[in-house]
């Protein structure tokens, strides 16, 4: 029912695709699209709570975080605490720039490596195929807990300490994750395309460029998304790994605000959280117009 | 191989490329594997069988099943992690995924509007931290808290949610259906994904909703779904953050789950041994659970490719 | 299902032929000789020395941090550079056996009393004994007693306190005077504060006593003697191998507190003060509360209200309270150990801790005459010296300090009372499953400890 709509909307929109019956339909569709509003507003509103709470902590001043029940709007509004959070303490430009250097690199990484471990996975035939997936997902049943130590004694052993290179170089060796996310988008393009090709002599890895890659756009702009936000969130690593304070990022430097007895400028932390997520969400809403985009795409093809 | 007649040759040499270039493609996670991630996890299997303290590896004594037996037969705290994760994990699987899939259902439309309800209901799951678990404590209050205020509107007296021990992981279950965001946009990329003409032409044919939904939708749908659930699984078994945050595992022992287990025994009691021992129980019970998901999503799971899980 | 045991098998053997050699060589770095350079005489090297330390500081306080580090650079041409990595509190004890295992601890790191004997059990930082008996400017006896045995392991001085503190009773004025009641005396009694306690509880919205955040009963170190002490009872013996909190003393006074919550209902039950963020105390919505001195920058900062401290009420057996705090130490990786001592002799003298925690408000010093430099401060409450006065006279330092299951014992401790204070169980009950609990956790390390 949910694919009529969309279809509708745009055949409103773009004279060009009209088919004649669905225009018949047009009330029907108009409660339709009330009915989901109603569903998902009352929702929305809930979910909206953590960037409002976060919002209205950010221009707080001191004394009023933590008064009870809460304020929701200030008085007075303290918009500078975006500028002291930001400059007074810690170097967040520098956090910043560190921190955009290795998340650009660990998003083309991961997307390579995993693209193509994928593949192998999902298109390609070979014996033992199947003992390298369990692996695969094997390494994600381990929590890290355990793993952390040694394999933070491994990468002192390669004196890769106090540098980013734990962090940027694993994600060009493949992320379990990934590889199992787009192995399931993969496995779902019919055979016959790559097949066809196949026979005309097309090599495995034009098959993926040209055919397996163009028909999986929503999949990957979702692996592009998750990967800008994990390594943009990225805490733990950069914690143990980076010592040097200029080396550091964004997720840890904005942990750094905390205190052990209660020493913390929640102020401030909201506030420079706050600029934090701005661009994931930019993030987030440029990928997701590559998802309406994948209709069309998968639609001329399919 | 020379004794192989001319004809054959080309399609065995066919399959035989494939199964090279399977390798090239694997490689870089093969090498990454051996290099990275297979050897710390191969040294946390022989911790387990060691009385490591995760400091002096020279002190270390090899303890044999030790750590196993005293865990299975000695420890009623890990009975009760595991019996309080299986509980988280079966909530928020559950409840989560199915949540997620209604929601990118409903969004998976141009309406006006839509993309900022994507955002706003993605916009939790990366939202967190210290001080969203404090938003969140404030939520479960069971005087002036959102939740119980909403549930006194309708005749409801709240539970005491975090401060009981039978509502503190309803509560922890609750908290991670706020985190459905990553799921919907899964799942919206798997709508998004199907092609449009065949429900083009299920609807030439007549088709009714339900059936175009039940014929196309979820068939089509049912690897990406297959992935939410197999990762929620993982994800979930292995959930600490919260729990470090909101609840340390209290009260009492209502919200102590594994991992929270395995991160104290490591860092706090210094029992590194023991913990990794922990940590490959709780992989065993992942791991079968992988399995029978995989072997069960035989049955539901459909790829358009014709292959099989 | 055979390809589930063919891609086991083949799991392990693979994971085995290829990666034993990469894992064994990442699990096994070469123990490292703790050979601190303690003895030999420090002789002028023309080479510069760079220190790196892990510090616990939030953001706010690095600065201040620095200020000194450049102060003492200044004085020190021979260090070239004074390099500290700033974790959370909580992260800095995760990371520290991680630094450890790979032999890349820092110089010089921060250490709770509570992580104090088990790391240096495990040899995660030298003793300084040697440094103090040699350095006669550095006056170890100006430090309160009861803070350096936090860090003495097998007769010897490991690290040095920086902070000390007990507990005594903070109160809210503002609650006082529109009560029109007198303040906290120094006469008081536990059922003096009980009935104010009670003439100062409105209902579900202000409560009598708050507790120590958000522990009514509670036995964390500094917490767990000042509940019992006043009856004359104890949580441990002294060797740490035993829990007595079923002696007639302790048990009385851990019902005395409970009922706080379930009786008189002046004090909150925990998911009440839990929905308050940082507890109803601090948000004005309590009238008391157990108030360690490390407690008061964070309410000078948040409090909208006028408060005080008085002295820990007195006990059917007299006074008696807890305390508790943190110091530094110089690790067994560092190659610099003399320039390290160096560094935390002047850091930890009477004007580096004046500097750094007295005059700056931070918190209580760990030495008794840098304590009037805190007393002064903004960050110390008008009538703080009795702080000082429960250090000289009442004040003992919360076991455990002494076991290597210090953190789990206290875990244990805690299961239990949360849910006397949910109402789930009767003190007696938690008193008895504590010991049965807690005694073989105990025993345990006790063996531990033995064989080394």
């Amino acid at each position: 029912m949910r694919q009529t709509l969309t279809s509708d909307v745009r055949v409103t929109k773009d004279s060009g695709y009209t088919i004649p019956w669905h225009q018949r339909r047009k009330t029907r569709q108009t409660i339709q699209a009330l009915i989901v509003y109603a569903l998902l507003l009352p929702g929305a509103i809930i979910f909206l709570f953590p960037l409002v709470w976060m919002l209205s902590t950010a221009v707080k001043p001191e004394n009023q975080i933590f008064l009870f029940p809460p304020k929701w709007i200030p008085e007075p509004i303290l918009w500078s605490n975006f500028w002291d959070g930001w400059n007074k303490f810690l170097p967040f430009n520098l956090f910043l720039r560190n921190t955009l250097i290795i998340t650009v690199n660990n998003i083309f990484g991961n997307l390579v490596s995993s693209c193509l471990a994928a593949y192998g996975f999902a298109r390609l035939r070979a014996r033992g195929k199947n003992i390298f997936f369990m692996l695969v997902l094997g390494t994600m049943l381990l929590p890290n807990e355990v793993t952390i130590i040694p394999q933070y004694v491994l990468f002192s052993l390669l004196k890769w300490n106090d540098s980013w290179l734990p962090l940027m170089v694993p994600p060009w060796f493949g992320w379990p994750f990934f590889i199992f996310l787009l192995r399931q988008f993969f496995m779902n393009i019919p055979h016959e395309l790559d097949e066809a090709a196949r026979l005309d002599g097309a090599s495995s890895w034009r098959i993926l460029w040209n055919i397996i890659l163009p028909l999986s756009k929503p999949a990957i702009a979702s692996v592009v998304i998750f990967a800008f936000i994990g390594n943009w969130n990225n805490f733990l690593a950069p914690l143990i790994y980076i010592r040097s304070l200029d080396r550091q990022v964004l997720a840890v430097g904005l942990n750094m605000f905390r205190g052990q007895y209660g020493q913390t400028n929640f102020g401030y932390m909201m506030a420079v959280a706050l600029l934090v997520l701005m661009p994931v969400l930019i993030v987030f809403f440029v990928g997701q117009r590559v998802f309406i985009q994948g209709i069309a795409t998968s639609g001329l093809k399919g | 191989m020379q004794t192989i007649i001319p004809s054959k040759r080309r399609s065995f040499s066919l399959k035989q490329r494939e199964e090279i270039d399977f390798y090239l493609a694997i490689g870089l996670w093969l090498i990454g594997f051996i290099l990275f991630t297979g050897g710390p996890i191969l040294a946390s299997l022989l911790f387990s069988f060691t009385d490591w303290t995760g400091v002096n590896i020279s002190k270390a004594k090899w303890v044999g099943l030790a750590n196993f037996h005293q865990l299975l037969f000695d420890d009623k705290l890990f009975w009760i992690a595991t019996r309080n994760t299986f509980y988280y994990s079966f909530g928020s699987v559950i409840f989560g995924t199915l949540g997620a899939f209604i929601i990118a259902l409903l969004l998976n439309q141009k309406l006006p509007g839509s993309t900022l309800l994507r955002v706003i209901y993605y916009l939790p799951s990366i939202a967190s931290g210290v001080a969203i678990s404090i938003l969140w404590l404030w939520l479960f209050n069971p005087q002036s808290g959102l939740i119980n205020y909403t549930l006194s509107l309708v005749g409801i007296k709240g539970p005491m949610w975090l401060g009981s021990q039978q509502w503190a992981l309803p509560a922890l279950v609750l908290k991670s259906l706020w985190g459905i965001g990553a799921n919907m946009v899964i799942l919206l990329a798997g709508l998004q994904g199907i092609p449009v003409p065949l429900y083009e032409a299920a609807r030439i044919d007549g088709a009714s909703k339900w059936s175009e939904f039940r014929n196309i939708t979820v068939p089509m749908l049912s690897p990406v779904l297959f992935f939410v659930l197999v990762i929620s699984t993982i994800a979930s078994f292995q959930i600490f953050t919260d729990v470090r945050v909101m609840t340390q595992g209290g009260p009492g022992t209502a919200t102590y789950v594994i991992v929270y287990f395995i991160y104290q025994t490591a860092f706090e009691y210094l029992k590194m041994g023991y913990s990794s021992a922990l940590a490959w129980l709780l992989f065993l019970i992942i791991f079968i659970l992988t399995l029978l998901q995989l072997w069960g999503s035989r049955r539901w799971v459909y790829y358009e490719s014709g292959e099989r899980t | 299902m055979q390809k589930q045991n063919l891609s086991r098998r083949k799991f392990l053997q693979m994971a085995g032929v290829s990666l034993a050699g990469t894992a064994l060589l990442a699990a096994c770095p070469a123990p490292q000789a703790a050979a601190p350079a303690a003895g030999g005489a420090a002789a002028p090297s023309t080479a510069k020395t760079t220190l790196t330390f892990g510090h616990t500081w939030e953001a706010a306080f690095q600065a201040h941090q620095k200020e000194f580090d450049d102060k003492f650079k200044a004085k020190h041409p021979e260090i070239e550079a004074l390099n500290a990595t700033y974790n959370t509190w909580g992260d800095h004890n995760q990371i520290v056996p991680t630094w450890a295992a790979a032999n890349t601890l820092p110089d010089i790191i921060y250490v709770h009393g509570r992580y104090a004997f088990p790391w240096n059990h495990e040899g995660i930082l030298i003793s300084v004994n040697d440094f103090i008996d040699k350095d006669t400017a550095f006056n170890v006896k100006g430090i309160w007693e009861e803070a350096l045995r936090l860090y003495s392991y097998n007769g010897k001085q490991y690290e040095i306190p920086y902070d000390h503190g007990p507990i005594i009773m903070g109160y809210n004025k503002d609650l006082f005077d529109a009560a029109k009641m007198d303040y906290p005396s120094e006469t008081w009694t536990m059922d003096d504060m009980l009935e104010a306690a009670k003439k100062l509880t409105k209902g579900d919205t202000q409560w009598g006593y708050e507790g120590y955040y958000d522990t009514i009963v509670g036995l964390g170190n500094e917490q767990g003697i000042s509940l019992v002490g006043p009856w004359g009872g104890e949580v441990f013996n002294e060797a740490e191998d035993k829990i007595v909190l079923d002696s007639a003393e302790s048990s009385a006074a851990l019902k005395w507190w409970a009922d706080l919550i379930h009786v008189h209902k002046v004090s909150p039950m925990p998911a009440q003060s839990q929905a308050v963020p940082n507890g109803p105390w601090v948000a004005g919505m309590a009238a008391m509360f157990s108030l360690a001195s490390w407690g008061t920058p964070t309410l000078i900062q948040n409090a909208k209200f006028k408060w005080d401290v008085a002295p820990w009420p007195k006990g059917p057996k007299g006074q008696k309270t807890g305390s508790f705090g943190s110091g530094f130490g110089i690790t067994r990786d560092s190659k610099n150990a003399d320039a390290a001592w160096t560094y935390l002799a002047e850091y930890l003298s009477k004007e580096g801790m004046e500097f750094m925690w007295g005059a700056s408000g931070r918190g209580s010093p760990a030495r008794k005459d840098a304590y009037p430099s805190w007393l002064g401060s903004s960050g110390a409450p008008e009538h703080a010296k009795y702080y000082q006065d429960a250090l000289e006279n009442y004040a003992v330092t919360g076991h455990p300090y002494q076991t290597l299951a210090g953190g789990e014992i206290l875990d244990v401790f805690n299961r239990n009372t949360q849910l006397v204070q949910t109402g789930d169980m009767k003190v007696e009950e938690a008193i008895a499953a504590m010991i049965k609990d807690g005694t073989p956790v105990l025993e345990d390390a006790a063996k531990k400890l033995k064989s080394g």
